[in-house]
């Protein structure tokens, strides 16, 4: 009896140290970065890990994809410039604090399909600048991030996260739509595929209110500007 | 420069500078007020409901009309709503549904007919873009995987023997990436993400 | 009327429509709004502007406003958006501000040294990216904590500290290449 009891706790004991090794393993710090890294390598890595960091202490960072991009990335055989030209997309969105998740997706996407280094370069840099284009568009319709937690400023200021989230797929949809060989004139047009796209996942990942914030203050016009951006 | 010195002479510069304009700030305080006027700060919508409940308003049974009427409202619509989107028990069920799992995944279903084909997997990025094995383990040459996916959307393509294929027929939409098709799956939209 | 009063009852004073205590917050607050916006924007008409824009903002908004919470953030908060909001405007055509010119004279070399920094300073900070720019001012203009300029800027308190790094560090460069020209 004492006996079954003694090796139930051990088991219980190893299950639990099992379980938490395995948590440890997960949870991905700022060194399983730099040993990725380090194989590129890079000019400034300081500048890479800096905004590594930055990204890691956001609670919707795609930490291992990410890491996953590096590691493929650094595992490639483009040159080390080009390798770094291409982490350098990350890089600069994460100092911007933009999300990230389309960038390193489309790049995983661009090493998987074995495309040459120029045509990820160029699918990245122009998501990188839709990216940006598409926040400050939010921003200048009044739709504002805050960080979770934090006091509501206005009725328009959504979590960080569910901002973000906005940002990716408004600009994905665009650069999708230019990527596909979509003309940046086609205001209406380019409406209509942001509008399917946020109605498509409203209820799944999108708060259904955002939504509508969006769809009510974006027009046509403000995706054609953002498209003439990221072409010219 | 050693770091605190810095920090002085930064603070000591946007000091100044703001001291040197601060001009500009003379009569703020008398012009945002001329520019209110009679305004007042805008009422939330939890304000708008506060007072067309409050007691001034015909008393307790007021109060009790205002809220039970506004109740029943909700109930005949919802009602209402419910009866025209319920689904018509006659018709078959041509999709696979996927199933839910506890932790919020559903099972996402990949299909893919390829008679000839020795080895096909599905890439995405849902897996990183690195190979998931579809199996045909019966050989009737249709092959399958159900992978546990949250909700959102998802682009794939199959890979057979090697060749890149991304027009499902079974996707809800395709996009063109780096010159070729991709497909898409939406998981978690109405509940059906097949 | 209102002069001596706490901030708590001039809000609330404000939010039932009393307009001149409002008149009194905006004074105790100006400056600070005004810094910020200078800062921010490097161009002493739209920080007048915007300045302005955040107070009437600010009340007309003053319901949402938690009376629990420090005031201050939240009225900085909506300084910062409007400021975002205006380099965005302003992008495509960018409007430089010349450091002041130093006043001649006879002034002792040390403190004409000590005013050329300043305006070096000044000057470095209009080449610095508003994603560092802002943190800064917030820092050493308005005395902000590390978790209220988060809160303002809607970024973590990890990426505030990171930026406030680098962004010095930019600050340090671009003084000793003046120095060294």
């Amino acid at each position: 009896m004492i006996g079954s009891r003694i090796r139930g706790g051990a088991l219980l004991c190893t299950l639990f140290l099992v379980g938490t090794g395995l948590l440890a393993a997960a949870e991905i710090a700022l060194s399983d970065f730099a040993r990725a890294i380090q194989s590129i390598p890079v000019s400034d890595i300081q500048r890479v890990l800096t905004a590594i960091e930055s990204g890691l202490a956001q609670e919707d960072f795609p930490a291992p994809q990410t890491l996953q991009w590096i590691e493929r990335l650094a595992a490639s055989p483009f040159s080390a410039q080009e390798k770094e030209s291409l982490l350098l997309h990350t890089v600069i969105a994460l100092e911007n604090g933009l999300p990230v998740d389309g960038l390193v997706t489309k790049g995983l996407e661009g090493l998987a399909r074995a495309v040459g280094a120029p045509k990820i370069e160029q699918s990245l840099k122009q998501r990188l600048i839709l990216l940006g284009e598409t926040r400050d568009l939010l921003i200048a319709k009044g739709i504002f991030s805050v960080a979770p937690g934090s006091p509501q400023a206005v009725a328009t200021a959504l979590p960080t996260p569910r901002f973000n989230l906005l940002v990716t797929h408004i600009s994905g949809t665009v650069a999708d739509y230019l990527e596909g060989g979509g003309s940046p004139f086609e205001g209406e047009t380019l409406y209509r595929e942001v509008r399917s796209r946020l109605l498509s996942l409203e209820g799944a990942i999108l708060v259904p209110e955002d939504v509508d914030l969006a769809l009510k203050r974006i027009e046509p016009a403000d995706l054609t500007r953002m498209a003439l951006c990221a072409v010219t | 420069m050693r770091s605190n010195e810095l920090d002085d002479i930064l603070r000591e510069a946007l000091r100044q500078e703001v001291a040197e304009r601060s001009s500009a700030l003379a009569g703020l305080q008398e012009h945002v007020v001329a520019e209110l006027g009679d305004r007042r700060p805008r009422l939330r919508l939890s304000d708008w409901f506060r007072q067309l409940v409050a007691p001034s308003r015909g008393g307790r049974i007021g109060q009790v009309c205002v809220v039970g009427g506004t109740a029943a409202v909700c109930l005949l619509f919802g009602f209402f709503v419910a009866t025209r989107l319920a689904p018509d028990p006659g018709a078959p069920a041509l999709r696979l549904s996927p199933s839910r799992n506890p932790d919020g995944t559903q099972e996402v279903v990949f299909v893919l007919p390829a008679l000839n084909a020795t080895n096909v997997s599905v890439v995405g990025t849902f897996n990183s873009w690195e190979p998931t094995a579809l199996s045909d383990e019966d050989q009737d040459g249709i092959w399958m995987a159900s992978i546990p996916l949250p909700p959102g959307r998802y682009e794939y393509a199959f890979v057979i023997d090697g060749r890149w294929w991304g027009q499902d027929p079974l996707a809800d939409e395709y996009v063109r990436s780096f010159g070729e098709y991709s497909s898409v799956r939406y998981v978690g939209r109405g509940g059906d993400g097949a | 009327m209102y002069r001596g009063q706490d901030e708590v009852s001039l809000l609330r004073c404000s939010l039932a429509g009393e307009t001149e205590a409002w008149g009194e917050i905006i004074s105790r607050y100006k400056d600070a709004v005004f810094g910020l916006c200078v800062g921010f924007l490097r161009n002493r008409a739209d920080a007048e502007d915007i300045t302005h824009d955040a107070f009437i903002r600010a009340y007309v908004n003053l319901r949402r406003y938690d009376l629990e919470r420090r005031f201050s953030t939240w009225l900085f908060t909506i300084a910062a958006n409007l400021c975002r909001n205006r380099l965005r405007y302003h992008r495509n055509h960018p409007v430089v501000e010349l450091p002041d010119q130093i006043r001649g004279g006879p002034d002792p070399a040390t403190v004409v040294a000590r005013e050329d920094r300043h305006a070096h300073v000044r000057e470095a900070l209009t080449h610095i990216p508003y994603g560092y720019r802002a943190p800064l001012v917030l820092r050493f203009y308005n005395d902000l904590s590390y978790r209220e300029i988060a809160d303002i800027l809607a970024i973590p308190e990890g990426t505030v500290k990171t930026r406030i790094h680098r962004g010095k560090a930019m600050l340090k460069q671009r003084l000793e290449e003046c120095d060294a020209s």
